[in-house]
């Protein structure tokens, strides 16, 4: 069962610390009297509240609504009363407070209704998702990306990850669960891999959780052994602990050994990686008919009296696993939520545990000493050795401090994961995440400033072409009536040369005329074309508009794949201006067409053939020149189906216009 | 109850800028006792001084510049210079070149740029350079080897020398004592149209490979780069590419023309070379930053040291090569970033706007 | 009129300096400033040029159209330069020949051109020359400076060979300023001129700013005053 491993750069050996959380088995705590429940716990908009103070909710009820597509459900964690919706303190960086919906628990843990699925192999994959959907789960292991969105992905998934690495220092959540609920773990990955089609599932777990990995192997192999039928087996892969190797670029790449594009998903590599805790609450959703309401949560830190893991309600305050794991609270010199690579420090005990809070460690000022002043870079370059994406940390922090975005960017600042490892190593101990954060700030800024002028550039530029496209269908307009007027010059020159004809009792005329109505269907044609070409256009600057304007809508929710759509409005933009090129060069056709028509007609008559066929036949050719060349440009271009059809058959109509010509010149085929 | 917020990591491996000094002027010891051994209790002296000069400069140019003056000097990267330079001037060389020359590395080179981390030149060469500039004649004087701690010249002989203070008696106790290094000799010999085969010959090369004591001294050095190496406080690769750069050039001269020109071995054991790979081209604030880069910056400077050794006016070129790269250096910078994570090639060249 | 001068006089000397503000004419001054004499004639040369120039530029000033105005300058610097080139081989050879090229490459220093475009040309004739004057008097002041700093550490002497410029009796002189100095020839040579100029350059513009920083201090009052007049009225 030994699968062949990759690499990632660097990468460090943090103490371990996870002795301490994990002899203990998973337990409850008592119901707190109070839940506090943030309505941003994960990446995107936060949901839009459905209950009122006053109400009374029960276990599981729906309290926010998703709102856009990169969003989540908020479930009740427990019956009881709304006593408040209003800002509360948070967990945030920034250390602002968030808007929470607080509940007064009446203890009765009455459950909502639930709809727990049998078998979900008879469900289609839409209904699953939705289910997964309407459980509000995230990602668990920290970023807190709304599940839904990575499974409802539209591209093929050949390859499904449990991310089960639990890198971080004394976090041990994810450990637990896999020793206790294997089986349910196995199961949750079972659902994805039935929604998601993959051909293969591996399971990456750090080869320091040997009792985790002994209980999914087993798992796994009963899973097999009782469904025999299941799409897929399950790959358990022991991989070498080495911090950062739980970052999903980084399980990808030791696991895949394929890195994800700078500014991709791994979905486009055709894999989607999903977090021991996330793969549970898919678990509990689907087969249970519950919504995520609860996680668990590792306490530990050297003032922690009993450390473990937790299964603790969503809301619950901090304080309240204090005081029920015996910890000192008065010692407390750092709190943090998290891991001590990534986590934050909390700023007070009253902050709530959230889908996101896999570890909470109280430590004295032994265990977590305040980092000493600051001294200069010497560039000994350790950090760049140990740098997982393979940036040097040392530059960036450089350009980070003294503001040179461009530069900063140059060097790749937007690829930094924020992992910590370079302030781990940094000898003059430089907390240069912070810069990095600081820098990024300062990144998105600058870019949303030039979005803003692109903006108003585009808006100058739709302008100019409005204004382009009245000149051209002026110009049109103009060029038709001069038609109309050559026509009739025509139709005079016609009557005239009959009255010769007459005279000279020629026989042509009967010819001249089959000649004249078997050109107008061409010069059809080839409006029809335009015409099609024009709709295509707008269609395309249409659906470009669309785009942009779902980009715009997606920034504002801060969605993750802004990327992806940007790329999408690029391609449209480019179609767009295809389309529209197209357009211009057909434009001119149709006016060449009618003095070729007027050039064709004299053409029948012997005592003009000479030099009126030569100029006729020219322009046949410069014709077919025209449209082969617009034939090429829309190939090229991958102009729709449509399109080509029509210049193709321009093209054709054209061809057999120069050979109506050719023949009447011979030295035409020659010079051809 | 409330607390402090700071960003993460929690927490630190335990490591410091000054334990980096520290374990640097431990890899020093072998090339120290070496020196010793073979030149006597001159290079003690000159250490001596050359640290205290260095502190001085160091701790009034904090107050000048209105730093916490402690916690600088313990980061005893002062220090650190200050022996560079010491390793690299001649034994009997008065005390005041050691003093002004010190002096110069820290005021102009270090603080003037900005202080640890900000100059773009290494410090000890940029003393060491403005010394042999101005004084060529003291710093060229080497005593000849001994090989027994000193103990023919005596410790009061030698501190005569250093701090005899009349610069005119110089020249005769120079002729007393003095000889040029094997470089020199090597240099001069062949400007005489002599073949290398004095190498052979001569007292002054009568050592194992290089000259009379200075192979041994580059041992010594190198034994200490090595210790360096094997505690991650330099990479593999500018010690590498420096001696790869010497040693290509150096053997394609000397298979071309052996008589004209000295073997790889003679310039990899001869001089200030192994000091100057692993101690002073190594000196991170200064060189190339990613691996790449770095041996890229070893080498060059590998290959100007032969060049300048064999066809320039100087018989020894570490510090002329290390600073001409050092200048080098942030341009090697912008064409060898590494590949990062996700990206198909690595960023070339200088940021540009909507790059 | 006399604040006029005055201005014109501070600013060649100080505010407007060659040198050390304007960074013009550097091949000379850091290729002569070996010792002092050196410096003095070089500076004294240049002076001379600039006066010379300033007041004949401003003479035919009216006469001259934009087009042809720098040929005709440079015509005229050339001029000057030869004149003074030849009076230096006539009355200080031995000067003239440790100089050397630097002597005739007085028509390539930008800050005589300079002066003659931005200044004499807009000018009546006797600023002009005042003008020519005290810009030659600050590139001077800094050249012997210069020249000074570089003799005393390179060579241990100040004012040596005098009698190159004033005669067989400026010999003496020289003053020896150390016995038996080794003489650092690193300040002699080129490095030691960008070095000098450099330190020279930093320690005006730390004047500068305890001037300015004495200024502010100076004026804060008055800013106070000038505020309480407007908070009777809040807008915003
Ligand atoms: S580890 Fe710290 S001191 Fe070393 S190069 Fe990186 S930032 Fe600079
Ligand atoms: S925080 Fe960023 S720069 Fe530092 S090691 Fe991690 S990825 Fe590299």
């Amino acid at each position: 069962m030994s699968r062949n491993t990759w690499k990632f750069h660097g990468g460090i050996h943090p103490p371990q610390n996870k002795q301490q959380s994990v002899s203990a088995s998973i337990r409850q705590l008592p119901l707190p009297d109070k839940l506090i429940l943030p309505l941003q716990q994960h990446i995107g908009a936060p949901g839009k509240v459905l209950v009122s103070v006053g109400d009374r909710v029960l276990k599981g009820q729906l309290l926010a609504q998703a709102k856009g597509f990169v969003s989540a459900n908020l479930h009740a964690p427990s019956s009881g009363t709304v006593i408040d919706i209003s800002d509360q303190p948070v967990q945030h960086p920034s250390g602002l407070p968030g808007k929470c919906i607080v509940i007064e628990t009446d203890g009765k843990e009455q459950w909502c209704e639930i709809h727990p699925i049998d078998d979900y192999r008879q469900m289609d994959a839409t209904q699953l998702l939705a289910t997964i959907n309407n459980a509000g789960i995230v990602g668990m292991g920290g970023a807190g990306f709304p599940s839904h969105v990575k499974i409802g992905t539209q591209q093929t998934i050949s390859t499904l990850i449990l991310n089960a690495v639990e890198c971080e220092p004394y976090i041990t959540s994810d450990d637990l669960l896999m020793r206790e609920r294997a089986a349910e773990i196995i199961e949750g990955l079972q659902i994805l891999a039935f929604i998601l089609n993959p051909k293969e599932i591996l399971v990456g777990i750090e080869d320091n959780k040997p009792e985790a990995i002994a209980a999914m192997r087993r798992a796994a192999q009963e899973s097999t052994e009782a469904n025999p039928g299941a799409p897929c087996a399950v790959t358990i892969v022991s991989v070498p602990t080495i911090y950062p190797s739980g970052g999903e670029k980084q399980i990808i790449q030791i696991l895949t050994g394929k890195e994800v594009p700078s500014g991709g998903l791994p979905s486009d590599l055709g894999i989607v990686c999903h977090n021991t805790g996330t793969v549970h609450a898919i678990r509990n959703a689907v087969i249970e008919g519950k919504p995520l309401i609860s996680r668990i949560t590792t306490m530990t830190g050297n003032l922690v009296t009993d450390p473990g893991n937790i299964e603790v309600l969503l809301g619950t305050p901090v304080s309240h696993l204090l005081q029920h794991t015996r910890t000192s609270a008065n010692q407390i010199h750092r709190l943090i939520m998290g891991g001590p690579m990534m986590g934050f420090s909390m700023r007070s005990t009253e902050i709530p545990i959230v889908k996101t809070s896999n570890c909470i460690i109280a430590a004295d000022d032994q265990e977590f000493p305040d980092a000493p002043p600051e001294q200069p870079c010497i560039r000994c370059g350790a950090c760049a050795e140990v740098c997982p994406a393979k940036l040097l940390p040392q530059q960036l922090f450089f350009y980070s401090k003294s503001k040179e975005i461009d530069k900063a960017k140059h060097y790749n600042l937007m690829d930094c994961i924020e992992c910590g490892a370079c302030s781990f190593v940094c000898p003059s101990q430089i907390p240069l995440v912070q810069y990095f954060r600081f820098g990024k700030g300062e990144v998105r800024k600058s870019k949303i400033e030039t979005d803003k002028s692109d903006r108003a550039r585009m808006r100058f530029e739709a302008h100019q072409e409005r204004l382009e496209k009245e000149a051209a269908a002026k110009e049109e307009k103009r060029q038709q009536r001069a038609a109309a007027n050559a026509l009739k010059k025509e139709k005079q020159a016609k009557a005239k040369l009959e009255k010769e004809a007459a005279e000279a009792a020629n026989p042509s005329t009967a010819a001249s005329t089959a000649q004249e109505s078997s050109n107008e269907p061409s010069n059809n044609d080839a409006d029809e074309a335009l015409e099609t070409l024009k709709s295509n256009a707008t269609k395309a600057s249409k659906r470009y508009q669309q785009a942009k304007k779902a980009l715009q809508m997606a920034e504002k929710n801060g969605a993750d794949n802004i990327d992806k759509l940007r790329e999408k409005i690029l391609q449209l933009e480019t179609k767009a201006s295809d389309a529209k090129k197209a357009l211009k060069e057909a434009l001119p056709s149709p006016a060449k067409k009618i003095p070729a028509k007027s050039d064709a007609t004299p053409n029948n008559t012997p005592k003009e053939t000479d030099t009126s066929a030569v100029i006729a036949a020219a322009t046949a050719r410069v014709k077919v020149k025209k449209a082969q060349n617009a034939l090429m440009a829309a190939e090229a271009s991958d102009a729709s189906q449509e399109v080509l059809e029509h210049l193709s058959t321009n093209l054709n109509t054209a061809r057999t216009e120069l050979e109506q010509h050719a023949p009447s010149e011979p030295t035409t085929g020659e010079a051809q | 109850m409330a607390f402090i917020s700071v960003t993460s990591p929690h927490s630190h491996r335990a490591n410091s800028t000054a334990g980096v000094m520290q374990q640097l002027l431990l890899a020093t010891l072998p090339g120290v006792l070496a020196l010793f051994w073979f030149f006597g209790w001159g290079i003690l002296v000159q250490i001596t001084l050359s640290v205290i000069t260095a502190v001085l400069c160091e701790a009034g140019i904090l107050y000048l510049r209105k730093k916490p003056i402690a916690f600088y000097l313990k980061d005893y990267s002062a220090v650190v210079t200050a022996v560079l330079l010491a390793l690299a001037i001649p034994p009997i060389a008065p005390w005041w070149i050691v003093v002004i020359g010190t002096s110069f590395a820290m005021v102009f080179a270090k603080h003037l740029y900005g202080g640890l981390g900000s100059n773009p030149f290494n410090p000890a060469m940029v003393g060491y350079a403005f010394l042999l500039i101005s004084f060529p004649l003291q710093m060229t004087t080497w005593l000849p080897s001994e090989g027994n701690f000193g103990a023919s010249t005596g410790v009061e002989n030698t501190l005569q020398l250093i701090f005899s203070s009349s610069p005119a008696d110089d020249a005769s106790n120079y002729d007393a004592f003095s000889g040029a290094t094997p470089l020199d000799e090597l240099k001069t010999q062949l400007d005489l149209d002599q073949s290398t085969d004095i190498l052979q010959q001569q007292d002054v090369f009568k050592g194992f490979i290089a000259g009379a004591g200075w192979d041994w001294v580059n041992v010594a050095f190198l034994i200490g780069g090595c210790f360096l190496i094997w505690r991650k406080i330099i990479s593999w690769h500018i010690p590498v590419g420096f001696l790869a750069g010497l040693g290509i050039l150096a053997a394609a001269f000397s298979l071309y023309q052996p008589a004209q020109y000295a073997s790889p071995l003679f310039h990899w054991f001869g001089g200030g070379c192994m000091l100057g790979a692993f101690f002073i081209a190594t000196d991170p604030v200064s060189a190339a930053t990613s691996d790449k880069g770095r041996f890229i910056y070893g080498f060059l400077i590998g290959l100007l040291i032969y060049i300048i050794r064999t066809f320039g006016g100087y018989p020894d070129a570490v510090a002329f090569a290390v600073l001409l790269l050092n200048l080098a250096a942030p341009t090697i910078d912008y064409y060898t970033q590494p590949r990062s994570y996700g990206h198909d090639k690595p960023n070339r060249g200088t940021a540009k706007k909507d790059s | 009129m006399a604040t006029e001068y005055a201005k014109i006089s501070l600013d060649g000397l100080w505010y407007k300096n060659v040198a050390t503000v304007q960074v013009l004419g550097l091949c000379p001054l850091l290729a002569v400033t070996g010792s002092v004499v050196n410096a003095m004639g070089l500076g004294l040369a240049t002076m001379g040029v600039l006066i010379g120039s300033n007041l004949a530029v401003s003479l035919i000033r009216q006469f001259v159209t934009d087009a042809v105005r720098l040929p005709v300058f440079v015509m005229i610097i050339a001029s000057i330069t030869t004149c003074v080139e030849f009076l230096m081989q006539a009355f200080t050879f031995e000067l003239y020949e440790i100089l050397g090229i630097f002597i005739p490459l007085i028509v390539t220093n930008c800050c005589i051109l300079g002066r003659a475009d931005a200044f004499a040309s807009k000018n009546p004739v006797i600023p002009s020359v005042v003008d020519g004057f005290m810009m030659g008097a600050g590139f001077l002041v800094v050249l012997l400076i210069l020249g000074a700093l570089r003799e005393i550490i390179g060579q241990g002497t100040l004012f040596a060979d005098f009698d190159l410029l004033f005669g067989a009796s400026a010999a003496q002189w020289e003053i020896k300023l150390f016995d038996e100095f080794p003489g650092v020839l690193f300040a002699a040579l080129p490095p030691g001129a960008f070095l000098g100029l450099g330190l020279i350059m930093a320690l005006k513009n730390v004047f500068d700013a305890r001037l300015e920083a004495r200024a502010k201090a100076q004026q804060a009052p008055v800013t106070l005053g000038s505020k309480r007049v407007r908070t009777t009225g809040h807008i915003t």
